[in-house]
């Protein structure tokens, strides 16, 4: 395939960061649905030619192959993003974003772990995965606090990036492992905030009549 | 020392927007607070009547607040309106989502601990302007959070049981607690208005905040810990 195609599992919140900046895009693409759950069919054989981490995301473009979802985001606002807002190209913005996408992608996969542990049958110590999952909550909780006294409503930038699309996720979909946002008030406000971005959308887990 | 009847701060009050809900915690009892289109907050039982889901976890149309399961809708009183299955159904009066009194002051929702407080507040505090700062939530038991800020504190003032105001960081900052549970504390700070150079200021009091939370937590865990082993030995 040439179009630009997604291979996909509904319920992946890896995979939902990359359809919700498609949206926000406006991009066309293919979707390729994945049978992760119950068949495993991202660590089948074709699946470790694309990714040998035999996890989705996973992009191509005619001979292309990109997996994971932060690389993927970056990949798609410098190809598809003219304005250039989603990845900002001066020096101190970028640096800000990529530091939340490493935390995404590090600290912030504890909670990635403990929803796929709670929905999917995914191997995982609950209580380990469940309190480093807070621990990066909370995290980022205190980041949006001063974000807000300094007059700043984004995680990295004057305007949303990369960055939030990566980090929303996982926050929105706490409750599906038992972790409520009544300790993240400023969290509420940025995901309130998140919703109004054009082209938003929800998936299973994150109820759309906010 | 313990905590009684009495009112209680549950959030700041930018903390929940209009048309927002958001899910609390006051001793054992499960709060949703939520604030109508008009700003006007409130703070019940966090069950719907019907099948027991968290009306905090629901969505706020004008002045009601419907529930995430079938969307019955609640009024102010919270008296159910609306069953969008039986839309020609007049909803008998007997369905009611539990309210607890609620007020705002000093920059905070207050909260009776008991259903249907007869009397307001009474903080024998200036109901002066404020500028927010945060709530900050502790894993650690409210009488040790509330020892920790007498101890820390070069003056400190007690208007009421859960309000006091203290220095943090030579700073004057005014500290409502909420019993969160039994080992979850909340501290919802404000300042005292005017602020000169508010941000600035801000920030001061969140580092000593963000400190306070650290070393309270430090404290707690190894006992916790202990807790734990106790408890798998039994």
């Amino acid at each position: 395939m040439t179009e630009l195609t997604l291979h996909n599992y509904e319920l992946d919140d890896q995979c939902y960061k990359v359809r919700l900046l498609l949206s926000a895009l406006g991009c066309r693409y293919v979707k390729v649905d994945v049978d992760v759950h119950p068949g495993r069919e991202q660590r089948s054989a074709p699946y470790r030619r694309l990714n040998p981490l035999g996890a989705l995301p996973i992009i191509t473009e005619g001979a292309f192959v990109l997996y994971g979802a932060e690389a993927i985001l970056a990949f798609l606002a410098r190809k598809y993003d003219s304005e250039r807002t989603w990845l900002p190209d001066d020096p101190t913005t970028l640096g800000r974003v990529t530091q939340w996408l490493a935390f995404a992608g590090g600290d912030l996969n504890a909670a990635s772990l403990a929803r796929a542990h709670a929905l999917l049958e995914v191997e995982a110590d609950e209580d380990s995965v469940g309190r480093a999952s807070r621990r990066a909550f909370r995290t980022m909780d205190d980041h949006m606090t001063r974000r807000e006294f300094d007059g700043a409503h984004w995680f990295a930038a004057a305007i949303p990036t990369i960055a939030d699309i990566a980090l929303f996720p996982a926050i929105a979909l706490s409750r599906d492992f038992g972790v409520d946002h009544d300790e993240y008030p400023a969290l509420r406000r940025w995901m309130t905030r998140l919703r109004t971005i054009p082209g938003f959308v929800t998936m299973p887990g994150i109820p759309s009549y906010h | 020392m313990s905590f009684g009847p009495a009112w209680y701060p549950v959030a700041l009050s930018n903390g929940i927007d209009p048309g927002r809900s958001a899910g609390t915690r006051l001793f054992d009892q499960e709060l949703c607070i939520w604030r109508d289109t008009e700003g006007v907050a409130h703070a019940w039982e966090d069950r719907c009547p019907h099948r027991g889901m968290r009306l905090s976890f629901g969505f706020v149309r004008g002045d009601k607040i419907a529930c995430l399961y079938h969307g019955w809708q609640y009024d102010r009183q919270g008296q159910c309106r609306l069953i969008p299955a039986h839309p020609d159904l007049e909803v008998p009066a007997t369905i009611r989502a539990a309210r607890y009194s609620c007020q705002e002051l000093l920059g905070m929702l207050w909260v009776y601990a008991e259903r249907e407080a007869a009397t307001p507040p009474v903080l024998a505090l200036d109901a002066r302007d404020v500028v927010p700062v945060r709530s900050l939530y502790i894993q650690c038991a409210p009488s040790a959070v509330m020892q920790a800020l007498v101890e820390r504190s070069k003056t400190i003032g007690a208007a009421s049981a859960t309000l006091l105001t203290l220095d943090a960081d030579e700073q004057s900052v005014v500290a409502g607690l909420q019993p969160f549970g039994a080992s979850k504390t909340a501290l919802h700070l404000v300042l005292p208005a005017p602020v000169a150079d508010r941000a600035a200021r801000q920030h001061a009091v969140a580092s000593w905040a963000e400190e306070l939370r650290r070393r309270l937590e430090d404290e707690a865990e190894p006992a916790a810990e202990r807790a734990a082993v106790h408890e798998a030995a039994l």
